[in-house]
C-alpha cells in the first residue's frame, strides 16, 4: 500500500549573498500512513517547524527546496503544482495547527468567519450550510455554548479555546493529514492534556493522519505510531514508539532520555547532554552529533552515517550502533 | 542606519557650515550691482546660482538665508522643547486635578492645527524678525513634545527604579527632577531633531505667503516666493532654495530617525 | 448613540470651545489692538466700523473681548473683512466650498491610493516599483507641499503649458460653453492642485501603512490563513489589510495637520480660492477678523473629522467594541 505522505531528500536552504548558503533542513526522508500518528521531536532550532511547513509549501520569503526533494501526497509530487494548484491541497489535504493560538487567529475577525473561510476555500456552500458546519466543528472540538462563541472575537475567548478553534479550523475541509506544530506548548498542562485528548480522538473517528512536532518526548508516548528523531537538521533515528522507548538506538536519542525525569527508572540523577545545539551556520562535518557524543568514534567527525535498520522497526544513523568500532 | 546618522550630520554640518562662512565668502547678500544688465543672470562661475531680479547674488542670498532658517529652526525647537517638558512632566506626575487639567490643556493644544495659531498671531503682530519668529514657532510647537513626556513621564512612574527611590525615602520633587526628567530625555531629544525638520518647513511656508520674516532679509521661503514671480524668465531661482529646504529637512529627518533607532530601539 | 459616543461629542465641542477661547486671549494680549491699529489708515464704511466697533473691542479687558466676541458668535455675527470690507461669513461660505473639494479629494487619494500603495510595497519589497513609490514619499516628507507645487507649476504649467497655473476656472472661458466644457475645465484646474496636495500628505498614511502591512504580513495568523487554503486576494485583503487598518484610523491624528497646512500653502501657490488661502491672504493683509474666524472654522473641520476618525476606529477594533 502507498503511504498518504512520502518525504523523500527534502532540502531546504537559505541562499546567502555570499554565495554560500546555510542549510536548517538536510535530506530528510519519512512516510506518513493514512490514519497513523507520527511524532517529529527534536529541540527548537533543529529544523522540525520547517520540515512541517514545507510539506503544504509555505516555506518563509528566502526559503528554498532542493531540486531532489520529492513531497508526494497521495501520488502527486507537490514540489511540481502550481501556487493555484497547492491551494487545493493546503487545507484541503494538508491542513495545518501552530503552536501560538494567541497570534495564529486575525484579531479583527469572529471566530466562526475564521474557520468558515475554510470551508468556503474549498467548496461552494452557502452562508447559512457554513455557519451549521462550523457549528458541528465547535462541537467536535468540544466548545461548550458554540452558538454564542461563534461570533466572539479571538481575544475574547481562553488559551485553550483559541487552540480547539484551530483545531476546528484545521478540521473545517476535511483533510487527509494534520500538521500539527507544538499544539500545546503555549498552553497550561491541564489544556495540553485536553488538546492532545483532543487530537487522540479525532484521529480514531475520522481516520485522519497527524504528523505531530514537538520538542517533548513525553506527549509522544503512548499516543505516536511512530516517532521519528531529529537532529541539527537530520533525522537520527526513526523507529516504533514502544521500540524507541524501550530500546533507543541513537546516542542522541539515549541522551534525550536521560534527560527527562521518568518515574519507572531507579536513576536518581538526569544527564543532561553535554554542550548546546549547533546553529545551522556552524553545524559540524560527519555526523552533526559528534561534538557532543559520549561514544563519538575518528570516523563520525568526517563521514556522514546512513539512516540503516538498528533493530525491528527501527533505524539509526550512528556509525556506532551501525557496528563500526575504532 | 549607522549609515543614516552619517548622512543627516554629514547634511546637517553642511548647512551650519553654509550658515556659519557662507556670507563671507560670498558676496554681501543685500549688495546689488550697478548694471541693470546683472539682473537675473543664469549660473555661472561668478554667480553659482545666479542673481536675482534686484541683481543679488542668490548663492549669498542662500547662505545667509541658511543661517536664518537655522536659527529660526534652532530657537523653535529649543523653546518646544523646554515649554513641551515641563508641561508634560507635569501632566505626568503632578496627582489629582492639577495634572488632569494640564493634560486637558495639551489635549487641547494638539486639536489646534500648528499653521492656523501661527497665522491668528502673525496676522495680529505683523511681520518678525528671525528671532522673534523662533519663539512663537517654539510657542505653538510644544503639545507635540508635552504628549511625549507626559507617555514617558507615565512609563516611568511605575518603573522599578522610581519606586525603589520612592521606597528610600526620596521627596517627590527629587523622584521627578533626579529620576523621572533624565528618563524622558531620548524621547525629547529625539523629537527635538525631527521637529527641526517642521520648524524649517513652516518658517519656509511663512516667508512663502509674505508673513514669516520680514522682506529684505533673505530667507528660503522669501526667495521662492520671489522665484514664482520670475517662474518663466528664469526658472533657476527655484532651484537653489528648494535644494536647501529638501537638504535641510532630510538631513533632520535622517539624523532624528536614527537617534529614534539607537536611543528607543523599543519604538520603532 | 451610545454613552461613548455621546461624552465623545461634548468632549469636542468643549476641545473647540477653549480653542476659540484661547485664541482670543492670546490675541488680546498681544501688544498693539488690532481695530485701532489696522483700521486707522483705512477707510471703512461706517456700518462695517460700527460692527467692528461691537465684535472686536478697542479698550476693553480680556474677559470682554471674549464675552463680546462669543456674543457675536453667537448671534451668527462674524464681523467685516478688514480689507475687504466685506461680511466675513459670506467670505467663508465663498470659500468653504473648493476646500472641502481639494481636501476631500486630497483624503479619498490618500486612504485609498495612499493605502493600497503601502500594502502593496509592504508585500513586494526590494521591487523598483517599491522603490519609486519610497522614493515618492521621502520627496513629500522632506519638500514643503508648496514647493512640490511650484515644481509642478513649473513643469506642467509653463515647461509643457498642458495645465493652467491656478485658479479654480478659466476666466476666458466663453459663457456659452456647454456643461462638458466647464466641467472639463474646472478638472483641468484641479489637477495640479490635487496632485501637490497629494503629494505633501500621502508619505503619512503610505508609510504607516506599509509598516503596519509588514507587521501583520508576518503576522502568525497570515501564514494560518495560507495554510487553509484562503485565497490570495482574500489573505491580503482580510488578513493583512484589515489588521493593519486599526492603528491607520489613529493616524488621522497626524495627517490632518499635514492637510491644514498643506492646505494653506498649496492653496497660495496655485491661487486656488479656498479657506487655505483666504488664511494666508488675510494673514498678509492683517486682516484679524477674517483669520480668526476663519481658523475657527478649520478648527471645527478638524474636530468633526477627528471625531468621525475615532468612531471608525471603535468600529474597526473589535478590542474597543467590547470594553
Amino acid at each position: 500500500m502507498t503511504p498518504l505522505l512520502e518525504v523523500a531528500n527534502l532540502n531546504i536552504f537559505f541562499p546567502q549573498a555570499s554565495g554560500e548558503s546555510t542549510v536548517p533542513v538536510d535530506d530528510v526522508s519519512f512516510t506518513v500512513a493514512a490514519g497513523e500518528l507520527v511524532a517529529l521531536v527534536g529541540e527548537s532550532g533543529c529544523g522540525k517547524t520547517l520540515t512541517g511547513l514545507a510539506l503544504p509549501r509555505l516555506l518563509p520569503r528566502g526559503a528554498e527546496m532542493g531540486a531532489r526533494t520529492v513531497i508526494r501526497f497521495r501520488g502527486t509530487d507537490l514540489t511540481s503544482l502550481s501556487e493555484s494548484e497547492l491551494r487545493t491541497y493546503r487545507g484541503r489535504r494538508i491542513a495545518m495547527v501552530f503552536q501560538d493560538p494567541m497570534t495564529s487567529l486575525n484579531p479583527v475577525m469572529r471566530v466562526g468567519a475564521q474557520i468558515a473561510e475554510a470551508i468556503h476555500a474549498h467548496r461552494k456552500v452557502s452562508k447559512r450550510d457554513a455557519r451549521e458546519r462550523v457549528l458541528a466543528l465547535l462541537t467536535e472540538v468540544g466548545i461548550a455554548d458554540p452558538t454564542s462563541r461563534i461570533d466572539a472575537y479571538p481575544h475574547q475567548l481562553s488559551g485553550g479555546m483559541r487552540q480547539r478553534i484551530l483545531i476546528a479550523m484545521a478540521l473545517a475541509a476535511e483533510p487527509d493529514l494534520l500538521v500539527a506544530d507544538e499544539p500545546t506548548t503555549a498552553l497550561d498542562v491541564t489544556i495540553q492534556a485536553q488538546i492532545l485528548e483532543l487530537l487522540d480522538h479525532l484521529r480514531a473517528t475520522r481516520k485522519l493522519a497527524v504528523l505531530l512536532i514537538t520538542h517533548d518526548l513525553g506527549i509522544v508516548a503512548g499516543r505516536a505510531d511512530r516517532v521519528l528523531v531529529m537532529y541539527a537538521g537530520r533525522i537520527v533515528e526513526s523507529a516504533k514508539t514502544a521500540r524507541l522507548f524501550s530500546h533507543p538506538a541513537h546516542p542522541y536519542t539515549r541522551g534525550l532520555f536521560a534527560s527527562i525525569p521518568r518515574l519507572d527508572a531507579d536513576t536518581t540523577r538526569l544527564t543532561p547532554i553535554g554542550g548546546s545545539v549547533p546553529r545551522p551556520a556552524d553545524w559540524p562535518t560527519g555526523c552533526r552529533f559528534h561534538p557532543r557524543c559520549g561514544a563519538a568514534i575518528a570516523h563520525c567527525t568526517t563521514h556522514r552515517p546512513p539512516l540503516e535498520a538498528a533493530g525491528p522497526d527501527q533505524l539509526a544513523a550512528c556509525w556506532v550502533t551501525q557496528g563500526m568500532t575504532k | 542606519m549607522k549609515s543614516q546618522r552619517g548622512w543627516g550630520i554629514l547634511l546637517l554640518g553642511l548647512l551650519v557650515l553654509l550658515a556659519v562662512i557662507g556670507p563671507w565668502v560670498a558676496p554681501d547678500w543685500h549688495a546689488m550691482s550697478d548694471a541693470l544688465t546683472d539682473a537675473l543672470l543664469p549660473p555661472s562661475r561668478a554667480h553659482w546660482f545666479g542673481t536675482d531680479q534686484l541683481r543679488r547674488d542668490v548663492f549669498a542670498r542662500l547662505a545667509y538665508g541658511a543661517r536664518v532658517s537655522l536659527v529660526v529652526a534652532t530657537i523653535a525647537v529649543t523653546v518646544a522643547a523646554i515649554l513641551g517638558t515641563m508641561i508634560g512632566l507635569a501632566a505626568g506626575t503632578a496627582v489629582g486635578w492639577i495634572g488632569a487639567t494640564v493634560q486637558r490643556c495639551i489635549n487641547v493644544g494638539l486639536a489646534l492645527p500648528r499653521v492656523i495659531v501661527l497665522l491668528v498671531v502673525l496676522a495680529a503682530v505683523g511681520l518678525l524678525s528671525p528671532v522673534a519668529l523662533g519663539i512663537i514657532l517654539g510657542g505653538t510647537g510644544w503639545p507635540a513634545v508635552a504628549r511625549l513626556v507626559r507617555g514617558e513621564a507615565l512609563r516611568l512612574r511605575e518603573a522599578p527604579f522610581v519606586v525603589a527611590a520612592h521606597a528610600l525615602g526620596a521627596t517627590p520633587g527629587r523622584v521627578v527632577w533626579r529620576e523621572i526628567l533624565p528618563g524622558t530625555m531620548p524621547a525629547v531629544l529625539v523629537a527635538t531633531t525631527l521637529g527641526l525638520a517642521d520648524a524649517i518647513l513652516l518658517e519656509a511656508g511663512l516667508s512663502f505667503i509674505g508673513v514669516g520674516v520680514k522682506a529684505p532679509i533673505p530667507s528660503w521661503g522669501g526667495m521662492i516666493l520671489e522665484a514664482r514671480e520670475q517662474l518663466t524668465n528664469a526658472p533657476w531661482l527655484l532651484i537653489a532654495p528648494c535644494l536647501a529646504l529638501g537638504l535641510a529637512t532630510s538631513a533632520a529627518t535622517l539624523l532624528g530617525e536614527a537617534l529614534r533607532t539607537s536611543l528607543q530601539p523599543d519604538t520603532r | 448613540m451610545s454613552r461613548w459616543m455621546i461624552r465623545r461629542i461634548a468632549e469636542a465641542v468643549a476641545t473647540t470651545v477653549v480653542a476659540l477661547l484661547l485664541l482670543i486671549v492670546l490675541l488680546h494680549l498681544l501688544p498693539g489692538d488690532p481695530l485701532s491699529a489696522l483700521l486707522g489708515d483705512r477707510g471703512a464704511d461706517p456700518a462695517v466700523r460700527a460692527d467692528l466697533e461691537r465684535c472686536w473691542s478697542s479698550h476693553r479687558n480680556t474677559w470682554q473681548s471674549v464675552t463680546t466676541y462669543f456674543g457675536c458668535l453667537a448671534r451668527g455675527d462674524l464681523s467685516y473683512s478688514l480689507s475687504k470690507q466685506e461680511p466675513v461669513l459670506q467670505l467663508i461660505r465663498e470659500r468653504l466650498g473648493p476646500t472641502l473639494l481639494l481636501g476631500g479629494l486630497t483624503l479619498l487619494i490618500d486612504f485609498t491610493i495612499g493605502l493600497a500603495l503601502g500594502v502593496w510595497s509592504a508585500l513586494h519589497p526590494d521591487t523598483w516599483r517599491a522603490r519609486l513609490i519610497s522614493a515618492t514619499t521621502i520627496v513629500g516628507y522632506t519638500l514643503p507641499s508648496f514647493v512640490v507645487g511650484m515644481l509642478l507649476v513649473w513643469i506642467f504649467a509653463i515647461k509643457l503649458p498642458w495645465l493652467p497655473t491656478g485658479q479654480l476656472s478659466e476666466v476666458t472661458l466663453p459663457v456659452d460653453s456647454g456643461a462638458w466644457a466647464v466641467f472639463a475645465d474646472h478638472i483641468k484646474h484641479l489637477i495640479l492642485p490635487l496632485t501637490a496636495m497629494v503629494i505633501a500628505t500621502i508619505a503619512v498614511p503610505l508609510r504607516q501603512q506599509r509598516t503596519a502591512a509588514m507587521t501583520t504580513a508576518a503576522a502568525p495568523w497570515v501564514l494560518a490563513a495560507r495554510a487553509r487554503g484562503v485565497r490570495p486576494f482574500a489573505v491580503a485583503w482580510r488578513h493583512c489589510w484589515r489588521p493593519a487598518l486599526t492603528p491607520i484610523v489613529t493616524l488621522l491624528g497626524l495627517w490632518v495637520p499635514m492637510l491644514v497646512a498643506g492646505a494653506v500653502f498649496v492653496e497660495s501657490v496655485f491661487s486656488w480660492p479656498g479657506m487655505g488661502s483666504l488664511l494666508a491672504d488675510a494673514t498678509f493683509a492683517r486682516d484679524v477678523p477674517v483669520v480668526v474666524a476663519a481658523g475657527f472654522v478649520v478648527i471645527v473641520v478638524v474636530q468633526i473629522g477627528s471625531l468621525l476618525a475615532d468612531a471608525l476606529y471603535h468600529i474597526v477594533d473589535p478590542a474597543q467594541r467590547s470594553t
